[in-house]
């Protein structure tokens, strides 16, 4: 499977975040910075999961809503709440996440392939889960997320 | 040529950037001659026989032995122009067109290293017979040089210097004295230079030359380099030596005779190549340095500068580019300082702080000013650069199509920033088509309505307000609404009820709807799928616009408005649902308060008449989906911003209105990707970002809608 490969092929640290009480990681080599929630702008005729487009030192960035992009239920911003700034082929895409707890440590061998008890995710954004220490992360791939397939058909109303 | 420089990816952009420049220099300079075939200026050959001599030298620095070849050949039968040995003909003219297209398929094939395929033999042919119908060939260029020049002013010898001479003549070499010219022209001369001087190396012994090795080396050469050597080898071979080393000529090769500098016998004839390397050299140093810029009047050549007085550098537009956004930052921290200056004189009531805050804060607004006004201005480019390549294309299509057409060209020197002009080429090469196919009747059709045989097509530049207009006109048969709503009903664009209705500039207009073209018959240049749909969307993609306006039987007018740069808009800024908009003020008509009794409805749109013309109105909150905290009611006014894209107009309702200003268009990236009536964002001065609209696509959404030419025609 080409999943495993990607996951086999080591994610070594990882940024951990949570969204509704669960932990999820991400590549620490796609997300380039966290920065506290900010007034994102928003920008009409996009799909729901699009929250808008943030300042981020004199560049535009969209920020996406990361529980709606995954199915989860929406929820009000907390002191708490972060944007994780990804990068993929040199487009930064901001992502709204419950919290950000740490950086750790995955080694290949504690992931294993997405299970179907995560089946109401969509399993094509996730790589698998890893243990790292007692919490369960699902670590997301994010080269999926941040890439929108439609990106050239204008959404329409 | 064994000079031992490698041929760098720099190289080939310079000779790339240079061959581009000759080019054009050489078609504007053969044009001219077509058009004054009877009485052709000698500037004008001298210039287009300059271009294919440098031309020669850097394409046989490249190694492009065609290249080398062709223009050599062009250059022989220049020269017998030039000397009034050959008149301007037709067939002259065209084998030179033809060469000059083979020439810009060579440079292309030099940009993309892919080989393409030119035939040059045929057109090696047509010069060489070109070269034959006058009279006989004069002697030719090797065989008679000069028996004796002008002496070279050099230095005095030194003891050991002079030793060397002496010495060589023991062995029974001869030595020679000789100036050779640096092409004015030449990109590196002292590479040129040293070219030279390894090539007189490489057959005999430098004894003496100015500037010496270490100065060339240093990059510290003038017009000129002077040299005293001695060799085994012949004149002739010497001379064949030195022709090797493009963009330099051979000004002087004489035996050296120390004893009677001034006794040098007049200059004898010489042979034709060797004149015309003389022709191209500046003028030799005790003239002084005049200025070699004087020929470049009216025939668009590029502007030389005399190498003393190099002024100019090249900068990559990359440079450019970034220098701009850096300036659009530095513009929106000044509005963030801007606010927080307004903040401290609230707070503090303008107390010495503030006072002295304010001073700096205009200061540092005027700087800002200054530089981003430098910065656009070194973006900034004559029109001219892209103007240049159209009186060949109008002269080709005119040629297809049979039509004897009159090309003026008027305001060159008006300046555009240069993105602007790379993305205005095609829609402008598409109307000037446009023109000659279309617009232009046939020789007989003119006459026959009293016209002159000759078509007239004029582009011309100029600015007006704050913005640039480009202008296409033609004295052709005008655009006829009649056919027009024929056609929109053949095609099915309209029913024959609603073409009807139409009034005539509303029908005029149908022009630019996709798929929509009145060609009777497709040529294979207007006629290729490309409609002026396509060129109103380019147009408008540079936040530029364009206009129709026509006079059957009288010609047709495009108008194209292109703002001044491309980076910095200025915008009316409005709200909707607490959100600040911005609107390219390019587009914006007026605003306006209306009581909302003065709405009227048809046919489900709301519309409000304005001076008896009826415009539809737009609620953008509702066509942006944006939903209100609290439904307030039905206030009693509305703002209304309304904007026209080409004479059509709307209304846009916004919440209110907060001013305007410059703004830095940012694009919203990939990942949100275009989104109908929005064309961007920019970052205002608290910080925040707000959204710019796309006026022509709002338009175009209510054009769109079923039964909208129906409310405009009632």
């Amino acid at each position: 499977m080409v999943q495993e490969q990607r996951a086999q092929q080591g994610i070594n640290q990882i940024v951990v975040f949570q969204l509704d009480n669960e932990y999820y990681g991400a590549d620490i080599a796609v997300v380039r910075e966290v920065v506290p929630l900010q007034r994102v702008t928003y920008v009409p005729r996009t799909p729901e999961y699009v929250l808008g487009v943030i300042n981020l030192r004199g560049r535009v960035i969209p920020v996406i809503d990361l529980r709606r992009r995954l199915g989860l239920p929406v929820r009000a911003a907390t002191k708490a709440t972060r944007i994780a700034i990804g990068e993929v082929d040199g487009d930064q895409v901001g992502m709204v996440v419950d919290s950000v707890e740490e950086v750790a440590r995955v080694s290949a061998d504690a992931v294993e392939p997405p299970s179907s008890l995560l089946s109401q995710l969509d399993r094509e954004h996730v790589l698998g889960v890893a243990q790292v220490g007692d919490r369960l992360i699902t670590l997301l791939d994010l080269r999926q997320i941040l890439v929108r397939e439609e990106r050239k058909t204008p959404v329409a109303q | 040529m064994g000079s031992g420089f490698e041929i760098t990816a720099e190289d080939i952009r310079v000779f790339l950037d240079e061959a581009e420049e000759l080019l054009q220099t050489m078609e504007a300079g053969i044009l001219r001659l077509e058009n004054e075939a009877s009485d052709p200026d000698p500037e004008v050959i001298q210039d287009i026989f300059r271009a294919a001599h440098t031309l020669k030298g850097s394409s046989a620095t490249l190694g492009h032995q065609r290249m080398a070849e062709l223009t050599h050949a062009m250059e022989n039968v220049l020269d017998r122009l030039r000397k009034g040995k050959a008149s301007v003909t037709t067939p002259l003219v065209d084998t030179l067109f033809r060469c000059l297209d083979a020439l810009k398929v060579f440079k292309d094939e030099i940009a993309s290293g892919e080989p393409a395929s030119v035939n040059t033999d045929v057109l090696m042919h047509e010069l060489a017979s070109l070269e034959g119908t006058a009279d006989a060939p004069t002697a030719s260029a090797t065989a008679a040089p000069a028996p004796a020049e002008a002496a070279v002013e050099l230095p005095a010898l030194t003891a050991a210097q002079q030793a060397k001479v002496n010495e060589a003549r023991a062995r029974g070499h001869q030595v020679f004295q000789a100036r050779l010219d640096l092409s004015p022209e030449a990109a590196m001369p002292a590479v040129r230079a040293f070219q030279a001087l390894l090539a007189v190396g490489d057959i005999g012994e430098i004894i003496l030359s100015v500037p010496t090795q270490e100065e060339v080396e240093n990059d510290k050469v003038g017009s000129d380099l002077k040299l005293l050597f001695a060799t085994g080898e012949s004149p002739e071979k010497v001379r064949e030596v030195l022709q090797e080393v493009p963009e330099i000529s051979i000004g002087t090769l004489a035996p050296y005779q120390p004893a009677a500098p001034a006794a040098a016998p007049a200059r004898a004839p010489a042979a034709a190549e060797e004149v015309a390397a003389a022709a191209m050299a500046p003028p030799a140093p005790a003239n002084g340095a005049a200025p070699a810029a004087e020929h470049g009047n009216n025939g668009g050549g590029p502007v030389r500068t005399t190498r003393s007085g190099m002024r100019t550098v090249r900068v990559d537009v990359e440079v450019l580019d970034n220098l701009m956004n850096t300036v659009g930052e530095l513009v929106i921290e000044r509005t963030r300082l801007q606010q927080v200056l307004s903040w401290l004189e609230v707070e503090r009531e303008g107390d010495e702080l503030s006072q002295v805050m304010s001073s700096a804060l205009a200061q540092l607004g005027r700087l800002t000013g200054n530089l981003q006004e430098e910065i656009q201005r070194a973006r900034m480019l004559p029109v001219e650069n892209l103007f240049r390549k159209f009186p060949r294309m109008v002269r080709d299509i005119a040629q297809k199509a049979g039509k004897e057409i009159n090309f003026i060209v008027r305001g060159e020197e008006t300046e555009l920033d240069r993105s602007v002009i790379e993305e205005i080429g095609d829609p402008l090469m598409h109307l000037l088509r446009n023109a000659v196919d279309h617009g232009i009747e046939s020789a007989e059709e003119r006459v026959a309505a009293g016209k002159p045989p000759a078509g007239t097509v004029i582009l011309e530049a100029f600015h007006e307000e704050n913005h640039i207009i480009i202008s296409v006109r033609d004295d052709g048969r005008g655009v006829d609404p009649e056919r027009i709503r024929a056609s929109a009903v053949r095609k099915g664009i309209l029913s024959e009820e609603a073409a009807r209705r139409l009034s005539d500039p509303e029908a005029i207009n149908l022009i630019w709807a996709p798929g929509f073209s009145t060609a009777q018959q497709v040529s294979d240049i207007s006629g290729r799928g490309v409609g002026l749909d396509v060129v109103q969307k380019n147009i408008e993609r540079i936040n530029g616009s364009v206009e129709i306006r026509s006079v059957v039987g009288q010609g047709t007018e495009f108008r194209v408005k292109l703002p001044l740069t491309l980076a910095i808009i200025r915008a009316l800024q409005v709200e909707l649902v607490g959100t600040t908009y911005c609107i390219p003020l390019g587009s914006v008509v007026e605003t306006d308060r209306i009581p909302t009794s003065e709405i009227q409805t048809v046919r489900q749109r709301e519309v409000i008449v304005k001076r008896g013309e009826v415009i539809p109105l737009l609620r953008l909150a509702e066509v942006f989906g944006l939903k209100r905290a609290e439904d307030a009611g039905e206030p009693e006014e509305i703002f209304v911003v309304i904007v026209a894209v080409m004479g059509r107009q709307i209304g846009l309702v916004v919440d209110s209105l907060i001013g305007e200003g410059d703004v830095v268009i940012k694009p919203l990236g990939r990942f949100i990707g275009e989104i109908p009536g929005i064309s961007g964002a920019t970052i205002m001065g608290d910080g925040d970002v707000a959204i710019i609209l796309d006026v022509s696509s709002l338009v175009n959404s209510v054009q769109g809608e079923a039964g909208r030419l129906e409310i405009l025609a009632q």
